[in-house]
């Protein structure tokens, strides 16, 4: 195997202690950021009410479900742009599929099995064509946008109401679930994947593959099939989200999540990702992903004017990241 | 980790300082309304704003404060995002919402979620399918096309041939503005032929300036009047008329009103624009709001006018304030 210190986990116990303080970093700063808002709101009870948080839980899904297909692309050392118009395009197929008279499960396997499709398109342009991933995703961007628009004749589909647009209420059906059943899924396949991602001879590719592709390869894994079956796997994650993105709206709408890609990508880079990739974790990006949610819900109770927002999200994109390097860097020196 | 606790500590600082004169003042009681508008930026949202602070100024009791939230979606045209302010406020627990909604479906959801939470909502601007809403405050789009077949048909005395340039398939405001302008002719004017009515201009002026010059490079030397039913669309065709030399030359008419539109109707190159009233929308959708939470029973579909402007009328004193509603008093 290729060495590996960061991604394998780590023998001695003070690397072993570090990994934890660096798992842990993300989750830290969720907390911060609840703590610092439930004190600005100045009314703590309703900041964290049972409304209030599973409203933010029911809003963090779509990017979640995102961030988890992100989570194995960015570890891979790829990157996924198409993600919002792939999440359109799904959402519309899934709506035609239930106005079809498809029963609402036919609809959202179809959808999901788009979001696959799409994902496996990425795949082999990245390893066929030879095109590097930002560019080959960027084109799907349009080009998943563009069918989107065209199969739904540039107009939102609205479909007849079904069990799929209860996935995400807020006040969830039946009440004793707590949070919505949309959520239960989101925590689920978050699990699933984070073993997938560190237990299986799959997940440790994954990673060997974005830590050092040529190795990777010299190793014997078959890199280009593996990079397929990660674009193809994220997809169909994307797929589901997008399928999520519809059961909000109540139709399907080929103009949403334009610009989802970058919460999804920020999400992941919050909770410890790096671009280069080798680096990340499932955990992570589900902080990060909850952090931006309760960001922009905290801001807004408390009262501050959208582009406030958008600054502190910015921000802390780049404090996320650049804490992270310089964690990294201390860490090559150790 | 140590840094990144010391930023955030530094970011909570600042805004607990720029946060310190919201801070509650005990004793008062405060009725807290959130103002929903599809987007932030344009003209439009911001006479909507100056008018729905006018009413909270004016309704303000000294017993009783009203405190306005002007919040639109994050990404604007963004119907999930919407959808997000909508929730955050539910949750929030504001005393009710003025929401201009996105799509008439998506945010139909939130809305009724909203009121079983017990935060009423007053709509504006474009309807919404649910039942669940305390009254419907907009614009009589029907009668703003009807007031354009009207000056249309004067300027041609009752004959000729007209082209209506559609603005975009599924928009339901422009939709009702097209069938009254094309029942009122029917119905008022049977001189007037329809040559041109199933072109759409499509969502943005680029897309509308093409269209335009399909329509006029087809019919430009039959045509001698022109509707188009939004900002966009009359944006569009308006300056391929110029490009082509024939604008002045075709009557036409127009809605909604930007600069662009009022020296174009200086140089008679527009004959008429109908404008809404989105001062008076912002104003009457809170305080139809306000009053109903007073107790007081509010009518179901409130119309906030609609008005043509003519060159003639342009300088008139009410046509300015229309035009120019005193943003700055309330926005500053």
């Amino acid at each position: 195997m290729v060495a590996d210190t960061k991604s394998i986990p780590a023998i001695s116990r003070s690397n072993f202690a570090r990994t934890w303080l660096n798992r842990l970093g993300p989750l830290l700063g969720l907390i911060l950021v609840i703590a610092v808002f439930a004190i600005l709101i100045g009314t703590p009870e309703r900041y964290l009410s049972l409304k209030n948080i599973r409203t933010v839980l029911a809003q963090t899904v779509i990017v979640a479900i995102g961030a988890i297909g992100m989570t194995m692309i960015i570890i891979s050392g790829g990157i996924d742009l198409s993600v919002g118009s792939a999440i359109a395009l799904t959402g519309v197929i899934t709506a035609l599929g239930i106005n079809a008279g498809f029963s609402p499960t036919v609809a959202l396997c179809a959808g999901i099995l788009v979001g696959c499709f799409v994902g496996l398109m990425n795949g082999l342009a990245i390893t066929r064509l030879r095109v590097v991933p930002f560019i080959a995703t960027l084109g799907m961007l349009g080009v998943a946008r563009g069918v989107a628009k065209g199969i739904a004749g540039s107009q939102t589909v609205n479909m007849p109401e079904t069990w799929v647009n209860n996935l995400l209420l807020t006040v969830p059906r039946p009440e004793w679930l707590l949070v919505a059943p949309g959520v239960w899924i989101a925590i689920a396949l978050a699990v699933i994947a984070a073993i997938v991602l560190r237990n299986t001879v799959f997940g440790r590719r994954a990673f060997a593959l974005g830590s050092n592709e040529a190795a990777a390869r010299a190793c014997g894994i078959a890199t280009d099939r593996l990079k397929i079956y990660i674009y193809a796997l994220a997809g169909l994650l994307f797929g589901l989200a997008g399928v999520m993105q519809m059961s909000r709206l109540r139709q399907g709408d080929p103009t949403v999540a334009a610009g989802l890609e970058l919460d999804i990508i920020a999400a992941v880079v919050i909770g410890g990702g790096s671009l280069k990739g080798g680096e990340g974790s499932i955990f992570g990006s589900m902080i990060g992903a909850l952090i931006m949610a309760f960001l922009r819900n905290g801001c807004q109770q408390v009262g501050w004017p959208n582009y406030i927002q958008e600054i502190i999200i910015g921000a802390l994109i780049v404090i996320a990241v650049a804490v992270d390097r310089w964690r990294s860097s201390r860490g090559a020196l150790a | 980790m140590r840094k990144i606790i010391s930023i955030l500590m530094m970011l909570a600082t600042i805004a607990a300082l720029s946060c310190n004169r919201s801070g509650s003042k005990t004793g008062k009681k405060k009725l807290t309304i959130a103002v929903i508008p599809k987007g932030t930026s344009h003209e439009f949202w911001k006479s909507i704003h100056a008018g729905s602070i006018k009413a909270a100024r004016e309704l303000s009791a000294p017993s009783e404060e009203v405190q306005l939230i002007w919040k639109g979606p994050l990404r604007e045209d963004d119907r999930e995002q919407q959808i997000q302010v909508v929730e955050g406020f539910t949750s929030q627990g504001v005393d009710g919402m003025v929401l201009a909604p996105l799509d008439d479906r998506a945010l139909a959801r939130p809305v009724e979620e909203a009121k079983s939470a017990g935060v009423p909502t007053v709509i504006i601007d474009s309807a919404i399918q649910s039942n669940s809403i305390v009254s419907f405050v907009a614009t009589d789009n029907r009668q703003g096309g009807v007031l354009a077949a009207d000056r249309l048909g004067e300027l041609l005395g009752g004959k000729g041939k007209v082209i209506l340039l559609r603005y975009a398939e599924g928009s339901a405001s422009t939709m009702e503005r097209e069938e009254g302008f094309l029942s009122e002719i029917k119905q008022k004017f049977p001189g007037i032929e329809l040559i041109s009515t199933d072109q759409y201009a499509g969502a943005t002026r680029d897309t509308a300036k093409r269209s335009s010059e399909n329509l006029l490079n087809r019919f430009g030397d039959e045509v001698q009047g022109i509707f188009t039913p939004n900002e966009s669309s009359t944006a569009g065709m308006l300056s391929a008329l110029q490009d082509i030399g024939k604008a002045g030359k075709v009557m036409f008419v127009g809605f909604d009103t930007t600069q662009m539109f009022i020296d174009a109707l200086r140089a008679r190159q527009l004959h008429g624009i109908v404008v809404q009233n989105p001062f008076n929308m912002g104003y009457l959708g809170v305080r139809t709001l306000i009053e109903s939470l007073q107790g007081k029973t509010v009518e179901k579909r409130i119309d906030t006018g609609v008005t043509m402007i003519t060159p003639d009328n342009l300088d008139a004193a009410e046509t300015q304030a229309l035009l120019h509603p005193p943003l700055d008093q309330y926005l500053k």
